[in-house]
């Protein structure tokens, strides 16, 4: 059944985030921008909660012409979302200084206003363009720090992201020609039946492969991931490398009969970024760059499994929510991690142990540790991909699929390792600690209770 | 009708007796009169087309004919309206004090007298005395400067006159003593096979007629005479005497020369007026004086005229007639335009107290209006729209291609070129900022405004080319009632 | 004389009365010429809204009378010319005010603002012209109205400039003139008409055409700024930057891109054009302009210099539009004719604030420029991204028109021209950007200059601003009627079913 859309919600949520920084246009009203961060993914959230899916919002006095929709795949990436940049926005309140505040938080709500956008958007055009304005707004934070490192991941990543939008461009432009919509629905139809599939396929594969870190092409993300503010690391490595992930759910002729060997191409990509990364990740000594390592480990396994979306036609439907499932475990798993390496651990022996074990948590989560979101998703693509009809690799598969929980475990022993010795002792703001006990409390247990979990606990 | 060439030569007479003071106001009531006879004149064509008109009532062979068709009436109002413009300016730009001036009214008249017959003359030897009049009337004129370069000048541009005037002399009594007639109407009635007597009188007359109108290379009398010249006098040399002479030769080779004329001598006039187009410019660039500057623009503009030549020769009728009104455009916007020119120039030189293009720096600041009128009369010489300059350019481009001979459209477009290069060449020297403070002469208002009206008009006329042209298509009546004609 | 006729004429005289008014006052009289100055661009603002609405309901505007035997003289208001009238009006509005602002104090503002009417006089007949000879005209008259506000300095560099400008530009004209002196002679007074004159002309004739064609891109390209008659442009810099903007975004580059699309589509006929093979090189030609502007951009360290290399490479987006031989590349192209105008006049006010309010003329001076002058730094910015092509902004909308239009047509090669034009763009504007926002302020300002709130003088805070949100409106609301892209695709309707 169709739900009309909420439309003040939706206005709210877009709007909010968009209009967020003209908050900077007096110097005066930076503790209020400073202290609305948190607040500008609510609606989002609301929306994602309450509203009925699915239900299509046409816009057609927006571009050429809008259409916004939410469905299940899309409220999963929404919650997310929303959850995500909450938490860090809760934690950026305690993480900022006063100096270059204003531009932060133009360059958040813009970048969220992106993120949100893209989720909702359901034609070519606005998507693209919230997909746009994620990624050059993202920049802001990746360099947001400044010095020498932050300006050459900032290069690196800016570069990489033009290239990959040129691509998605590219492959926007001949997609709405061969299937005559700017629809993304009505994409995956009008790849299948064109000659130019193939292309289209590749440019896609590329275009959304660099946000969300395919091998060679995530040169960018151990750079310009680490260097950010610890908040918008956490984003950019939980919320927006998922961007890239709905790209290709959205693009990629999914459901579509005859394009096993594509599948198979992107599931050995993706299984070859979820090994190499660990073999990368372990030999840094910055727990965020580690994590970025990881996250592109991680990433690696979602593209098996949109890899086998691609192979199998038929076991969509069962994917689809794995896919979704995956992505919102680790995005607030990650999210935790990387909000923790901007902690300071308190004096008390007690309360340090305790916080010990917390901090492991989302680590053991995403290794895959029973009663944790991790163990759920894994045991969700592990049943995804092994039924699978007529797999090549059929015999290799849990070979590969220990081998990279091994990678998993290797890269969060690190990173534990490294958090252990760097972690400084003192006293900080206790939104920072709200901030990631709520990232925590959204990983370990609102998790649980979320629509799309339910959905998959169900089958 | 009369009137046109009696007023200004009673005002003459009159003048004489007078100082410059008193003649200046004496003349400006005469140049009211004249203008208001012209415009009846025109008003007059206008209603009945054009009318041949005997002087006194005596017939063709005995006495003067005067012939009036549009062409003519549109050339007498030109010359009113130029000549007024010339003798207004100058009634406040010369020098009052110094006692020859007092004859430049007596000989400003003698020259407005000579152009109206020239434009209403029927007969060869009326033409050559009213051309003889103009001359050492100009003459006259150009030795009023009073220094000895101007004497040098003029005794020069005298020479020149003298010996146009006998080969033009020489080539009609060929004329007379083949036909026994010196009109032009009944010679063309007569004249039916190509003679090589006849075609040695058509000869000499044009050789004459083109050293009085400097076509290069016989231009060496004209760029000194002009650029010594007090400005209103250069105004009315370079506006209108030189167009007299075409004028005749126009005519006669418009009656005569599809008889007389071969391929050969179309082309070949065309080809003078070609080099001269392009190098008066040049020199034009070189100059250092500003007046030389407008004076070598004056060689090359005229250069443009004697394209008719090759153009209205064996081709056909409309696109003769093309050419023709293309030509006919063009002397009326050079004239205008090259007047406000010069004058403009005048009060230039007035107020930098320098004849030097190089002392004009600062001048777009402090004196934009009298640089407006330059740049605006530079617009129509460099034939660009909406000027009459252009419209003329246009005409002569069709006839060009529509004649086959396509060679004369490269003229045209590299004239205009070259005459930009000149013409900015003056603006880029004028829009040099050299401090602010404005030692410059101001000249008094009226002085500026008119070469800003005749620059004004110049640029006009292309949007009016239309109607002014339709004048000249007027019907000619023959048989015209000679009473109705006495005005 | 009925009011269709009259409107016309009036959306001229406007101006043109402006300038003469101008020209007439006193240089003292400031506040005069202020209040005329911005009448009469309001007036025209009126006009032009209201011919628009006449045009959208099917009304024909027009007059005309005979100037020469066999030519006439002829004003009217089609779709097209409405879009181009309408870029002029809105942006003269703004640059004038802009202007005010900017030569606040300076010598010789009579004179400016009385060339710079006529120069917006001479645009909007431009707009409206009705046949070859008339178009011309205006276009003669736009460049010598704008002589003197390039040389407006007096600088020898600004009069070294000034030559420079002429020379190009009047060469351009001859061979104009030329190519339609030829075409009037072989086909008499041609009005523009939707499609074209020469539908199944004489094979004979084709050759001729041909070079005639060839003739009137080579005229008309010289103020479209193209390779290789591109030179005038980056030296042309040095006057005053309202006079960039308008040289840039509204009226001379624009001339010669109007001019382009008028020979293809109204003068030649769209299909008889690719008949004779017409199309594909300037659409080579449009390709590699934008490529070259693109890479010279790069290397130049002046601001302005930078951003007049990229009026070269993009104003050839609109002829590239146009050669692709399909209606939805020529949208792009039509398109692309007003956003290209607000984008760069954004950029240009911007450049010109930095340098009135900083005295920052150089790219490398530009060094936390943002965190003094936030409001004109977010302008470039987005002004600078528009340019670049990211959605919404104006520039986006262009650049998906075009990669349609070109896949549309077949002409794949296209799309690889805009994508990597598009890297290009980002190349030489994101350094710029991020110099703005995130360098420190590496030296104190060459030129400092305060004014009280604000952080630049009222009369140039707001215009860039302004503009701003246009071309973030022109591409957020594309698909709603009146958009630029609307009345692009209305033209193309009217050109292509006929």
């Amino acid at each position: 059944m169709n739900g009309s859309p909420p439309l003040v919600l939706i206005a709210a949520s877009i709007l909010l985030p968009l209009l967020y920084p003209l908050l900077a246009a007096r110097p005066g009203w930076h503790s209020i921008s400073r202290g609305a961060l948190p607040l500008l993914p609510l609606p989002a959230l609301l929306l994602a909660l309450l509203s009925t899916t699915p239900w299509t919002l046409e816009l057609p006095w927006l571009l050429l012409g809008s259409t916004w929709m939410l469905d299940e795949l899309r409220r999963s990436f929404l919650l997310l979302t929303a959850l995500l940049w909450g938490t860090a926005g809760l934690y950026a309140v305690g993480y900022l200084g006063g100096k270059h505040l204003r531009r932060f938080g133009v360059f958040w709500g813009l970048s969220l206003a992106g993120n949100l956008g893209l989720v909702l958007a359901a034609d070519i055009v606005s998507f693209y363009m919230f997909f746009a304005l994620m990624t050059f707004a993202a920049y802001g934070l990746v360099v947001h720090v400044g010095g020498n490192h932050a300006r050459f991941a900032g290069r690196v990543y800016i570069v990489m992201a033009l290239l990959g939008e040129m691509a998605m461009l590219a492959g926007f432009l001949l997609a709405a020609r061969d299937g005559g919509s700017l629809l993304l629905a009505e994409l995956a139809a009008g790849i299948a039946a064109s000659t130019n599939g193939w292309l289209m396929t590749t440019l896609f594969i590329i275009g959304f492969g660099v946000k969300a870190g395919l091998p060679l092409l995530h040169f960018w993300l151990p750079l310009a991931h680490p260097v950010a503010p610890t908040p918008a690391s956490a984003v950019l490595s939980g919320a927006m490398v998922k961007a890239g992930l709905l790209g290709w759910l959205l693009t990629l002729p999914i459901g579509e009969v005859g394009w096993q060997s594509w599948g198979q191409g992107l599931i050995l990509m993706g299984f070859a970024g979820s090994l190499g990364a660990a073999v990368f990740g372990v030999i840094q000594r910055d727990p965020k760059t580690v994590l970025a390592w990881s996250s592109i480990s991680q990433m690696g396994l979602m593209a098996v499994l949109v890899g086998a979306a691609l192979m199998a036609p038929g076991q969509v439907s069962a994917l689809l929510p794995v896919i979704a499932l995956f992505a919102l475990h680790h995005g607030l798993a990650k999210g935790c991690l990387f909000l923790a390496v901007g902690l300071v651990i308190p004096a008390g022996r007690l309360l340090q142990s305790f916080l010990w074990v917390l901090l492991a948590l989302p680590g053991l989560s995403l290794v895959g540790m029973p009663f944790t979101s991790g163990q759920l998703a894994k045991a969700a693509m592990k049943g995804a991909l092994m039924v699978l009809p007529n797999v090549p690799l059929a015999g290799l598969l849990p070979l590969l699929l220990q081998a990279a929980t091994l990678a998993t475990v290797a890269l969060v022993v690190r990173y534990g390792w490294l958090l252990w010795q760097q972690l400084e002792r003192g006293t900080i703001p206790a939104s920072r600690w709200l901030g990631w006990g709520l990232a925590l409390f959204c990983s370990a247990v609102v998790f649980w209770s979320l629509p799309t979990v339910a959905l998959v606990m169900s089958d | 009708m009369a009137g046109l060439l009696f007023t200004p030569l009673a005002w003459a007479s009159l003048s004489l007796l007078l100082d410059f003071r008193k003649g200046r106001c004496v003349s400006w009531l005469g140049m009211v009169i004249q203008v208001l006879v012209s415009l009846a004149l025109w008003y007059a064509v206008m209603e009945r087309g054009g009318f041949s008109y005997a002087l006194g009532g005596w017939e063709a062979p005995l006495g003067i004919a005067l012939r009036v068709d549009g062409l003519a009436v549109t050339f007498v109002l030109l010359t009113a309206a130029v000549a007024t413009a010339c003798g207004l300016h100058a009634g406040f730009y010369l020098d009052a004090c110094k006692p020859w001036q007092r004859y430049f009214w007596p000989l400003f008249w003698f020259l407005w007298a000579g152009l109206n017959g020239v434009w209403l003359g029927a007969d060869l030897f009326n033409l050559y005395v009213s051309l003889e009049l103009i001359s050492l009337a100009a003459v006259g004129l150009v030795a009023l400067g009073g220094e000895a370069a101007a004497l040098r000048a003029a005794l020069r541009y005298l020479f020149a006159a003298l010996l146009g005037s006998l080969a033009y002399l020489l080539g009609v009594a060929l004329l007379y003593g083949r036909f026994g007639t010196l009109s032009l109407a009944l010679i063309d009635e007569q004249l039916a096979s190509c003679e090589p007597a006849l075609i040695v009188a058509l000869l000499l007359m044009l050789a004459g007629l083109a050293l009085k109108t400097a076509l290069f290379p016989l231009h060496g009398w004209l760029p000194p005479a002009h650029g010594i010249a007090r400005s209103p006098v250069s105004a009315l040399l370079s506006g209108l005497v030189v167009k007299a002479s075409f004028y005749i030769a126009a005519r006669l080779w418009l009656e005569l020369g599809d008889r007389l004329g071969s391929p050969w001598l179309a082309q070949s006039i065309g080809a003078l007026g070609a080099a001269a187009v392009v190098w008066g410019s040049w020199l034009a660039f070189r100059q250092p004086h500003l007046k030389q500057v407008v004076a070598y623009s004056s060689v090359a503009q005229i250069g443009y005229l004697f394209l008719l030549f090759p153009l209205t020769f064996a081709v056909a009728e409309p696109v003769s007639l093309l050419a023709q009104q293309g030509i006919t455009l063009q002397v009326i916007s050079h004239a205008l335009a090259k007047a406000a020119m010069f004058l403009a120039a005048g009060n230039l030189i007035l107020s930098i107290r320098s004849k030097r293009v190089d002392a004009l720096a600062g001048v777009s600041h402090f004196l934009p209006f009298s640089l407006f009128s330059f740049g605006l009369a530079g617009v129509s010489l460099m034939g660009l729209p909406p000027s009459g300059g252009f419209a003329a350019k246009w005409l002569l481009l069709q006839a060009s291609l529509a004649s086959g001979q396509w060679w004369w459209v490269g003229v045209l477009l590299l004239g205009g070129v070259l005459a930009a290069a000149y013409v900015f060449r003056i603006y880029r020297a004028s829009f040099l900022e050299v401090g602010d403070s404005d030692d410059f002469y101001h000249p008094p208002q009226s002085l500026e405004a008119i070469p800003m009206i005749l620059a004004l008009l110049a640029l006009g006329l292309g949007l009016v080319a239309e109607p002014v042209l339709s004048v000249l298509s007027l019907p000619f009546e023959v048989t015209a009632d000679v009473n109705e004609a006495q005005l | 004389m009925t009011a269709t006729a009259l409107l016309p004429l009036l959306a001229l005289l406007t101006s043109l009365l402006a300038a003469v008014v101008i020209f007439v006052l006193p240089e003292s009289s400031h506040r005069v010429r202020i209040l005329v100055n911005l009448m009469a661009a309001l007036l025209k603002l009126v006009i032009v809204a209201l011919m628009t609405w006449g045009v959208f309901h099917g009304v024909d505007f027009s007059v005309s009378f005979t100037m020469l035997p066999g030519v006439s003289f002829m004003l009217r208001a089609d779709a097209l010319a409405m879009l181009f009238a309408g870029l002029s009006a809105v942006l003269w509005l703004f640059t004038t005010i802009y202007a005010i602002g900017y030569l606040e104090d300076s010598p010789n503002r009579s004179r400016f603002f009385g060339f710079f009417s006529l120069c917006v006089a001479s645009t909007m007949g431009i707009a409206l012209a009705g046949n070859m000879f008339t178009f011309f005209l205006f276009y003669e008259m736009l460049t010598l109205s704008t002589y003197p506000l390039v040389v407006h300095r007096g600088t020898e560099k600004a009069l070294r400039a000034g030559r420079n400008y002429i020379s190009y530009t009047l060469g351009g004209g001859v061979v104009l003139l030329l190519g339609i002196a030829w075409l009037h002679g072989l086909a008499g007074d041609l009005a523009f008409r939707e499609t074209g004159h020469f539908q199944g002309a004489d094979p004979a004739l084709h050759g001729q055409l041909t070079l005639i064609f060839i003739l009137l891109i080579a005229g008309l390209g010289v103020k479209a700024g193209m390779f290789p008659v591109h030179g005038w442009l980056p030296q042309a810099m040095v006057a005053p930057a309202p006079v960039s903007a308008l040289l840039h975004a509204v009226a001379v580059v624009k001339a010669g891109a109007f001019g382009i699309v008028r020979v293809v589509y109204d003068v030649y006929g769209i299909d008889f054009a690719f008949m004779l093979g017409l199309l594909q090189p300037l659409a080579w030609l449009a390709a590699f302009t934008i490529l070259y502007g693109s890479v010279r951009a790069m290397a130049q360290i002046d601001l302005k210099r930078r951003l007049a290399f990229s009026t070269i490479s993009q104003v050839s987006y609109i002829i590239l539009g146009v050669a692709l031989f399909g209606p939805i590349g020529t949208v792009g192209g039509l398109v692309h004719l007003l956003h290209q105008g607000i984008m760069k006049i954004t950029l240009f006010f911007c450049a010109g604030n930095y340098a009135e309010t900083l005295g920052v003329h150089r790219v490398d001076e530009l060094d936390g420029a943002g965190a003094r002058m936030p409001a004109t730094s977010t302008a470039f910015t987005l002004a600078a991204l528009g340019m670049i092509g990211v959605p919404p902004l104006a520039g986006f909308v262009t650049k998906w028109m075009l990669g349609t239009g070109a896949l549309a047509t077949g002409v794949e090669w296209a799309v690889v021209v805009l994508l990597l034009s598009s890297l290009l763009n980002a190349a030489y504007f994101l350094p710029i950007v991020y110099r703005l926002w995130f360098c420190p302020v590496a030296a104190p300002w060459p030129g400092e200059r305060r004014w009280g709130r604000l952080e630049t003088s009222a009369w140039l805070f707001w215009p860039p601003l302004i503009t701003t949100l246009m071309l973030v409106l022109v591409g957020l609301l594309a698909a709603t009627a009146f958009s630029p892209l609307s009345w692009a695709q209305l033209i193309v309707v009217r050109m292509y079913l006929p």
